[in-house]
């Protein structure tokens, strides 16, 4: 590992180098035995001593408490709808039970056709001519 | 890439275990809060991020299946989609217009015991993804690889967002530095 690098790497990652690269970890470690690799990673080191300053409020009971208390109800929740799923999902092979058997039932016992249709002697293209038809002529 | 340590944990939350559920909130919620706090820079806000990024891992914990990422940076995206939510509603800009130059002017000068909240207003003054890049390899100590991942970004890419970040910390807490 050349300065150039050790530098870029320090400029990126700071003075420790555990959250370098793992990669580049162990020629880092030899560079940073050198002279220039010290100098760098004391530069870098300055402001890392800062930004370890710099700490944030632990987490309250009450926070600790609310988010467990809010998995409960999710679980609850999730319980209850995989319930009603399993209710629709039951409900919907009952109907599509139903549907198959009664297009199997249509299927295998058609309508009883007529081989052929007689044709009445009454009848026209417009339908039965029946006993009112005869009558109508009778009155002309 | 290596076994997941909260892989188990994760199955066990899916399974409906209330012992997982307390061992969870105990491993992470220090992560998530501190990971907010120094994002949002508000205490109040960062509590909110850290109460709807848990609700996500409890109703996706039973379907959560490892693919490219570990849950801990899974978690971490989640946690990090929901500040800039915040951030957006802040109206300090907009989706398309993501500042990435910090302003890296010095803080005035400081008063003795005042460092830390120095320290917090560089970073609350950095570009987002600049303080993104260095709380998630800095703070939360995410391996390159896993924040970038994390970030949506080339390692190189992190790399200069983690370079241009800490010069600019470096320039705004010029005098502190140097002590």
């Amino acid at each position: 590992m050349d300065a150039g690098r050790f530098a870029a790497l320090a400029d990126a990652y700071g003075s420790a180098l555990h959250r370098w690269p793992p990669a580049e970890q162990a020629a880092a470690m030899l560079f940073a035995e050198t002279e220039r690799g010290r100098a760098i990673l004391a530069r870098a080191g300055r402001l890392d001593a800062m930004l370890d300053r710099h700490r944030v409020e632990a987490a309250s009971p009450g926070l600790h408490r609310a988010i467990v208390a809010r998995a409960a109800t999710e679980v609850s929740q999730k319980r209850r709808r995989r319930f009603w799923w399993l209710g629709f999902g039951l409900a919907g092979v009952g109907v599509a039970g139903a549907v198959a058997g009664l297009a199997l039932v249509t299927v295998v016992s058609p309508d009883i056709q007529a081989d052929h249709y007689v044709m009445d002697a009454n009848t026209t293209s417009f339908g039965d001519a029946g006993p009112d038809a005869d009558q109508a002529e009778e009155d002309l | 890439m290596g076994a997941d340590p909260d892989e188990e944990l994760v199955r066990r939350i899916g399974a409906g275990d209330p012992a997982a559920v307390q061992a969870m909130v105990a491993r992470k919620l220090p992560r998530i809060l501190a990971l907010a706090a120094r994002m949002l820079g508000d205490a109040a806000e960062a509590e909110d991020v850290a109460q709807e990024t848990f609700v996500r891992i409890w109703r996706h914990a039973s379907s959560w299946r490892r693919g490219h990422a570990r849950f801990d940076t899974w978690i971490h995206r989640v946690a990090l989609n929901l500040c800039y939510d915040r951030l957006r509603r802040r109206r300090e800009w907009t989706t398309d217009e993501l500042p990435e130059v910090a302003d890296d002017a010095p803080l005035p000068d400081a008063m003795p015991g005042d460092e830390e909240r120095r320290v917090g207003q560089a970073l609350q003054r950095l570009a987002p993804r600049q303080r993104e890049a260095i709380v998630l390899v800095y703070y939360q100590e995410l391996s390159n690889i896993e924040a970038a991942g994390a970030m949506q970004v080339s390692v190189d890419a992190l790399e200069s967002l983690l370079a241009r970040g800490r010069r600019a910390l470096q320039a705004m807490l010029a005098g502190d530095c140097d002590e």
